[in-house]
């Protein structure tokens, strides 16, 4: 018979043909990667122009799904994309999404991804603002890393979410450009605070507007919203999502985080975004990657977790409702087979203090990029000052104008304890404060530190090992916006006591909301939320342990 | 308002309508570290040319001793210099983007080759180009430094539109290179008293670093400025001297050998004269046989510096130092104190102009740049790139005195000019000569060969003709110097062939030399003993009071003006000099 004969024939002569095709397709990929490293600022519009009606199509297509989701924001928030620009912002990140085709794999096809106002996307209709008027109307030429993968990957993005400026904040209530932020929750009338800085996209998912969010966390600015808008806030460990377009404030502390309503929304978000980077150095190497899988992977299959819990986490400050909460999660692991074991952590005190020094400094360095001569907010007037004596130069002006109260006075804060006469005093402490947190943390878990040289992990025979430790995410249930007002800002820098440590650490945590009990909730106003956060910390790149634990938790909430 | 990236290519406006604030500016660039004004362009000096002057200078100073200050007056402060020398470094991208390295001004339009990092755009990450440390390293090992294994990068903070993230990346706590060495010589411009009857001078090398350089500002009269984004972040490595320099000679013959040597290992794109290298010179002066109470670099007993910033010519660097070292005499015999100042200096100038004092100085604030790892270097690199590293000037002067017999000074000199083609051209005229006379003594051919390409060859070179403008290939050289050898034409008509060679357009049809020699019948033809002595006699007759004095008063040197006028007498090419002398001596003594 010829036709059997003929198909192996015809299938080998298509062999090498095929492997031309494969080849010029990597070809075409190399070259895109070239243009791409090249750097080209502007997509020409040519190209741009001609996928635009297809975009427009496939926007008319999922007009059903819009429709419904402006209905939502209509009725639900102020801090949303304005109407009139949405459709434009579907089709332009329609448009991305096929910039980047060699995405097959859609983990995320059709979700609603929100998006922190400081990551960076490239839309002509939503700006990359960091909720900054230094930054208003900045339209960023570039995408994000995190922009790029979640877009590959298929999700939809929201852009822009409200936050406080430059992540400067813990309740989203310093945001000159967006407006302060309030909870869907009040108590007796008064609204709460959201928490900050990710507040806006905490808010999204808080109110079922999306899948999940991105946020950042620099010294608990996803964790702390998480707690107070009831939602689940995770901060990966330092290095794992890269930062390539993420608007800097602190830029050795600086985490892209995820906030979603599931443990397991936030884990699909995070198996999209745990790539390297070559654009960011500090992005986790091959090396180190495998280093923390072949770790992760000697522990599979036990299943019994022992869980650490630090003295020095029962503070005064530390309210009734929260103490209450913390014992009752406690017990309820203990009885389902997870071991407790006091440990302590004695520099948790010193954190504190060492973060507002650092983080500020940071930051003072971070926005010194905002003059006003390349992009963003210029004054309108002469602001040479040729007037003042000594005359100031170009930027007291603009600079002046385009931020905000708190990221004034955190700049200041940075400028002063960098300054040669107060660097020893300040800065030189505060690194040296940092390393004794992570050295205590190090000294705790029973995972080495991947970072550390093997060798130089000094073994500590005295000391019980833990998995993971279970602390609360914040002292107190969330305040209302008017006693926010009332506090000095070292008050509010209290708020991120439990928080800081994990950061200065680089490590892995996230806040679980657990609901209050029956007697908790005894005399509280419906409308206040519900649930108090409780944060899990795990060992540097024990990201998928933290998870497994807050799944734990999760569940033991649902069938408590 | 529009965000203000309009398009790449086009020069950034600051501002075209603000109210004017020049002098404010201008005061506060010329104060900062790095120029923001476009070099100022000088011609380069051929090395002789700048030793004659200098000699020249040098003369004219010593008769005029009332212009310049009292030299007792000079010997009895001594003098303290250290350097800082920024030189561009010779890479193909950015220290932290990928963006090309504008090599030289002009080069692709205005903000061309600017990555999204150089622009300071919000959510941006320096990338470190790994390529970039090469010359860094060339440049540190010729120096002798030894390189750390681990350095860090640090960020120098200061507001201006020309570093657009605020901040500079460099490396303050940690540099890359440290204590090196330079060993300079007579040669080299150090003047004896320094040398102080020791063969060579050290001068320590503190560290050399890596940095980014600045963005470029064009000044557009009235009030606007432009920004060009081009040299922004492009490697720049500081070389840091210890304060071991006593003599402003000693500091230039410093910034001229570290140029050389940076051009010899191919680590730096230009030389000083052309804005590639800048120099910041730290001066302090202490009464002789006294310590003073200031110290930098770890030397201690100095006496109060100032630092004069931004000198961009070997001119510059000497001129500032003598007009600081004077002005500080000045102030402390009369009985003043030295303030720690930033001063400045243009070409031109008699005295150096303060810029800021202590209370003006910027706090730079620097913090480790958290968003780079520590780089690490191995030993492996630094061994392969020490063992491939290029001949450096010094070696290269040595080989070619024992290689081809030259002098030091014309060594020296053959080394230096026309960055290395001249010394290529002798090479290469040497060995093609060396082919052509096989079985012959050749130890002499390169002191020939040296000979004419220096003064034969480099008298044509004209002050308006340049070296790569020359037509005359080594191969017509070693023709020419082949019959020479071979007394097939005298050295006048070799001389005078050349000469023809260099003016005409070089092109295949040139004639080749065997074809000028016949055509312009320059073929030596010996004269026989009796043409010879005809010749002799001839002219000896009409000069007899001149034989009478050889003959009768013994002045023996008169014989000499016989054999001139034999050559000039004779047919082109026919008298040989050598043999019309042996006549002519025998003719005389008869």
């Amino acid at each position: 018979m010829p036709e059997p004969s003929q198909k192996p024939s015809s299938t080998q002569n298509k062999k090498p043909e095929n492997k031309v095709k494969k080849m010029l397709e990597l070809e075409k990929e190399l070259n895109k990667e070239k243009a791409d490293r090249a750097h080209q600022l502007w997509v020409s519009t040519e190209t741009y122009g001609k996928k635009e009606a297809d975009a427009k199509k496939r926007v008319e297509e999922s007009d059903d799904e819009i429709a419904r989701l402006k209905r939502e924001i209509n009725t639900r928030g102020k801090t949303l994309p304005k109407e009139s620009g949405f459709k434009e912002l579907k089709i332009e990140l329609f448009l991305s999404e096929r910039d980047s085709e060699h995405s097959v794999h859609k983990l995320l096809q059709g979700k609603f991804i929100a998006l922190k106002a400081n990551i960076a996307t490239k839309t002509n209709v939503v700006p990359t603002t960091a909720a900054s008027k230094a930054l208003a109307n900045y339209n960023s030429p570039f995408h994000s890393t995190v922009s790029s993968l979640l877009l590959q990957h298929g999700a939809s993005l929201l852009p822009n979410a409200n936050m406080d400026e430059f992540g400067m904040g813990s309740h989203t209530q310093f945001s000159p450009l967006l407006g302060p932020l309030s909870s869907p929750f009040s108590r007796n009338g008064k609204t709460l605070s959201p928490g900050g800085s990710s507040g806006g996209s905490a808010l999204w998912v808080a109110n079922e507007l999306c899948w999940a969010a991105i946020g950042t966390d620099t010294g608990g600015s996803v964790r702390l919203p998480g707690a107070y808008c009831g939602i689940v806030g995770f901060k990966p460990s330092y290095g794992r999502i890269s930062r390539w377009g993420v608007v800097q404030y602190a830029n050795s502390l600086d985490t892209v985080g995820i906030l979603a309503k599931e443990v397991g929304r936030a884990r699909e978000v995070l198996e999209t975004l745990d790539r390297e980077d070559w654009r960011d150095m500090t992005c986790l190497g091959t090396n180190l990657r495998s280093r923390i899988q072949g770790a992760s992977r000697r522990r599979d299959g036990r299943k019994s977790l022992r869980i650490g819990v630090p003295l020095e986490y029962n503070i005064a400050e530390l309210s009734p409702s929260i103490k209450a909460t913390y014992l009752r999660t406690l017990a309820a692991l203990r009885a389902s087979g997870h071991t407790l074991h006091p440990i302590t952590l004695p520099t948790t005190r010193l954190a504190l203090s060492a973060y507002y020094i650092l983080a500020p400094a940071e930051a003072s360095s971070n926005l010194a990029k905002y003059d006003g001569i390349r992009y963003g907010h210029r004054t309108s007037t002469s602001d040479a000052s040729p007037n003042s004596d000594p005359p100031l130069p170009l930027y007291a002006q603009t600079r002046s104008e385009a931020f905000g109260p708190e990221v004034q006075r955190r700049i200041l804060l940075g400028a002063y304890t960098l300054s040669s006469d107060a660097m020893d005093n300040y800065f030189l402490q505060a690194q040296r404060v940092r390393r004794m947190v992570q050295q205590d943390f190090d000294r705790i878990f029973d995972t080495q530190n991947p970072l550390l040289d093997p060798v130089a992990w000094a073994q500590d025979g005295e000391q019980e090992k833990v998995d993971v430790l279970l602390t609360p995410t914040a002292p107190t249930l969330p305040p209302t916006i008017e006693e926010l007002e009332g506090q000095s800002p070292v008050e509010s820098y209290m708020n991120d006591v439990f928080t800081v440590p994990a950061s200065l650490a680089g490590l892995p945590a996230i806040s679980v909301p657990v609901p209050l009990s029956a007697e908790e909730r005894n005399g509280m106003d419906v409308k206040d939320v519900q649930t108090v956060g409780m944060q899990l910390i795990g060992q540097f790149g024990d990201d998928e342990l933290v998870l497994d634990a807050a799944k734990t938790l999760e569940s033991i909430n649902q069938t408590a | 308002m529009n965000v203000r990236y309009a398009s790449v290519g086009r020069v950034l406006t600051i501002s075209s309508y603000r109210t004017p604030r020049a002098c404010i500016v201008a005061k506060w660039i010329r104060s900062r570290g790095l120029s923001t004004q476009p070099p100022v362009q000088q011609e380069a000096v051929p090395l002789r040319k700048h030793l004659k002057e200098e000699a020249k200078k040098k003369k004219a100073q010593n008769k005029s001793n009332g212009k310049v200050k009292a030299s007792e007056e000079i010997s009895k402060w001594e003098l303290t210099v250290g350097i800082e020398i920024h030189a561009e470094l010779n890479t193909a991208c950015k220290l932290f983007s990928s963006a090309p390295a504008s090599v030289e001004d002009g080069e692709g339009a205005a903000n061309s080759r600017v990555a999204l990092f150089d622009a300071a755009l919000p959510g941006t990450q320096p990338q470190f180009q790994k390529a970039t440390l090469i010359p860094a390293l060339r440049a540190a090992i010729a120096l002798q430094c030894e390189v750390q294994r681990k350095s860090g990068w640090d960020r120098k903070h200061y507001f201006h539109w020309d570093q657009p993230n605020g901040y500079q990346i460099t490396q303050y706590y940690d540099p890359f290179a440290k204590n090196g060495t330079l060993n300079l010589t007579a040669e080299d411009g150090v003047p004896a008293s320094d040398l102080n009857g020791a063969e060579s001078l050290s001068i320590g090398i503190k560290q050399v670093q890596m940095e980014q350089d600045t963005a470029k500002t064009t000044s557009h009269p009235p009030s606007s400025y432009h920004i060009d984004l081009n040299r922004a972040g492009h490697p720049l490595i500081e070389i840091i001297t210890l304060p071991h320099i006593h003599s402003p000679q000693t500091a230039t013959a410093v910034v001229r050998k570290i140029q050389a040597i940076l051009k010899s290992v191919d680590a730096c794109v230009t030389g000083m004269e052309l804005g590639g290298l800048r120099a910041d010179v730290n001066v302090s002066i202490r009464e002789r046989g006294t310590n003073g109470l200031s110290s930098y670099s770890g030397v201690s007993g100095l006496g109060q510096r100032t630092e004069i910033k931004n000198l961009s010519s070997f001119k510059a660097v000497e001129d500032a130092i003598i007009a600081e070292r004077n002005r500080q005499i000045s102030v402390l015999e009369a009985g003043g104190v030295i303030e720690g100042e930033t001063r400045g200096w243009t070409l031109g100038a008699t005295e150096t102009t303060r810029l800021r004092g202590k209370e003006g100085e910027v706090d730079y604030r620097y913090m480790p740049d958290a968003d780079l790892p520590p780089l690490s270097i191995g030993q492996e690199l630094v061994d392969h790139l020490r063992t491939t590293l290029p001949e450096l000037p010094n070696e290269t002067v040595e080989r070619v005195q024992a290689q081809y017999g030259l002098s030091v000074k014309d060594a020296k000199t053959i080394v230096s000019l026309d960055d290395g083609d001249r010394l290529e051209f002798m090479e290469e005229t040497v060995e093609t000569l060396k082919q052509m006379l096989p079985g012959q003594n050749h130890d002499k051919l390169g002191k020939m060969v040296g000979n004419w390409v220096l003064h034969e060859l480099g008298g044509l070179v004209s002050e308006e003709s340049r070296w790569d403008e020359m037509t005359v290939t080594p191969q017509e050289l070693a023709d020419l110097l082949r019959n020479l050898q071979h007394k097939q034409i005298t050295a006048r008509a070799a001389k005078q062939l050349l000469a023809t060679l260099h003016d005409s357009p070089a092109s295949t049809e040139r004639p080749s030399v065997e074809q000028l020699i016949d055509d312009g019948n320059l073929r030596l033809r010996p004269l026989s003993e009796e043409e010879y002595k005809a010749l002799a006699k001839e002219i000896m007759d009409e000069n007899p009071e001149m034989v009478a004095a050889v003959r009768d008063k013994g002045q023996k040197g008169k014989a000499m003006y016989f054999v001139g006028q034999m050559v000039r007498r004779g047919e082109e090419g026919t008298v040989e000099p050598e043999k019309a002398k042996q006549i002519v001596e025998k003719l005389l003594s008869s």
